[in-house]
């Protein structure tokens, strides 16, 4: 897989940021909804990157060459969600029909006070995971996250909610997995998205949609020195306001022969590939990652 | 020889020396056992060199596993609370000592 998300800009002006939050908060959701249209025509005129990106991916997913108008839903897919999350923070969870499917796996860890970790992907929306895992259920998510991507909305965010924003563990410290053992030994619920490579990661050949690309070893690297059971996760957004959750259990325990741990790391990794792909055939507009998915520039060591 | 013997002074020179101590060679050879870095014998390590990044190139995995190693061995529990912990993992050296001032 390829770094090239790192050198993407952030889009939007900060200006344009403020005012469509305070439109949000003013008018509600369903007047600032209206925004979007305009919204994803701006993105479809002056983003050629994510727009290809997005015609790639999608020719995969939907099995056909896809039009303008593909392009366009899948703009404004990201764009509802990334307003959903006002909402969200904002804590109306009434304001949302949320269909959850196998929740028993998270409540369960949470009631028995163990802690796992929660492997998503930038198929959908995360927010609608942690929020309504607080809102809902009460249930502690913390989330791995690089501080310094999408500053400006993270920013933003951030005031709408501190609380939530405190969940939040710095990724890229020495000691940030040290502090995830920690939290995970309390019994917290840790999440991270696996779909992402940074340029120091271990990385791992697996395919996916068909096509060799890389993944990080991370998570599984992780879940295998913790022995910490690893709950996959996708926050799907079927428009209007729908959402479905869906949890599946990836192991109890990923377990790794010490001394051929780069093959079964890749083979887990794999698996996680596997269940993405799935998901993400369901719900191909809720995919994410508008960069080159398959770019090799990186060379797996 | 342990560092407790010697002067502030003296402790630094001796570390100057470039050469592992024996308590700086077993944090050395736990460093090897516990992230499988066969290809280094305890003794190719300096330990002054920082051991992130640039120097033995161990990553966040690896700290983890360290410190689970370092708890293990040694009964010490390092915390990422701790403010000191880039430190502590800065290299062999610093982390020998802070193995000694808190076993």
């Amino acid at each position: 897989m390829s770094v090239s998300w790192k050198k993407q800009r952030e889009r939007g002006s900060t200006g344009a940021l403020r005012l469509i939050l305070w439109i949000a908060l003013n008018l509600g959701r369903r007047s600032t909804r209206l925004l979007l249209y305009p919204i994803t025509l701006y993105f479809l005129l002056t983003t050629s990157t994510q727009r290809k990106a997005s015609r790639q991916f999608l020719a995969l997913a939907l099995d056909r060459k896809p039009h303008l108008g593909d392009v366009a839903r899948h703009f404004h897919t990201f764009a509802a969600t990334i307003l959903d999350r006002v909402f969200l923070l904002e804590e109306d969870k009434d304001a949302f029909d949320v269909n959850y499917h196998h929740p028993e796996l998270v409540v369960e860890m949470a009631k028995q006070g163990r802690g796992c970790i929660l492997l998503g992907s930038h198929l959908g929306s995360f927010e609608i995971l942690r929020s309504m895992a607080k809102l809902e259920h009460q249930i502690p998510v913390k989330i791995l996250m690089y501080p310094k991507q999408n500053e400006r909305i993270t920013q933003a965010f951030a005031t709408l909610n501190p609380a939530m924003a405190n969940t939040v563990i710095p990724l890229g410290r020495t000691d940030t997995l040290i502090r995830v053992s920690e939290e995970i030994s309390q019994g917290a619920l840790v999440g991270m998205l696996g779909d992402r490579t940074e340029e120091q990661d271990k990385l791992t050949h697996c395919t996916f949609f068909g096509q060799q690309t890389s993944f990080s070893q991370g998570p599984m690297l992780l879940a295998s020195v913790l022995k910490a059971p690893v709950i996959l996760f996708y926050g799907l957004y079927r428009g209007g306001n729908r959402y479905d959750i869906y949890f599946e259990l990836l192991a109890e325990q990923v377990t790794v022969d010490r001394k051929q741990r780069a093959r079964d790391i890749q083979q887990w990794t794999q698996r996680y590939a596997a269940r993405l792909e799935h998901y993400a055939r369901m719900a191909p507009y809720n995919w994410f990652n508008f960069y080159d998915f398959w770019n090799e520039d990186d060379t797996v060591s | 020889m342990s560092f407790n013997h010697l002067k502030y002074t003296d402790l630094e020179e001796y570390l100057n020396m470039a050469e592992l101590s024996p308590e700086e060679l077993e944090v050395a050879k736990l460093i090897i056992d516990t992230l499988n870095l066969e290809d280094l014998t305890p003794e190719e390590i300096d330990p002054h060199a920082p051991l992130f990044r640039d120097g033995l190139g161990l990553d966040s995995i690896d700290a983890l596993e360290l410190s689970l190693g370092i708890k293990q061995q040694y009964g010490i529990q390092l915390k990422a609370d701790d403010a000191n912990i880039a430190n502590i993992f800065s290299s062999i050296a610093k982390l020998s000592q802070y193995i000694q001032a808190n076993r």
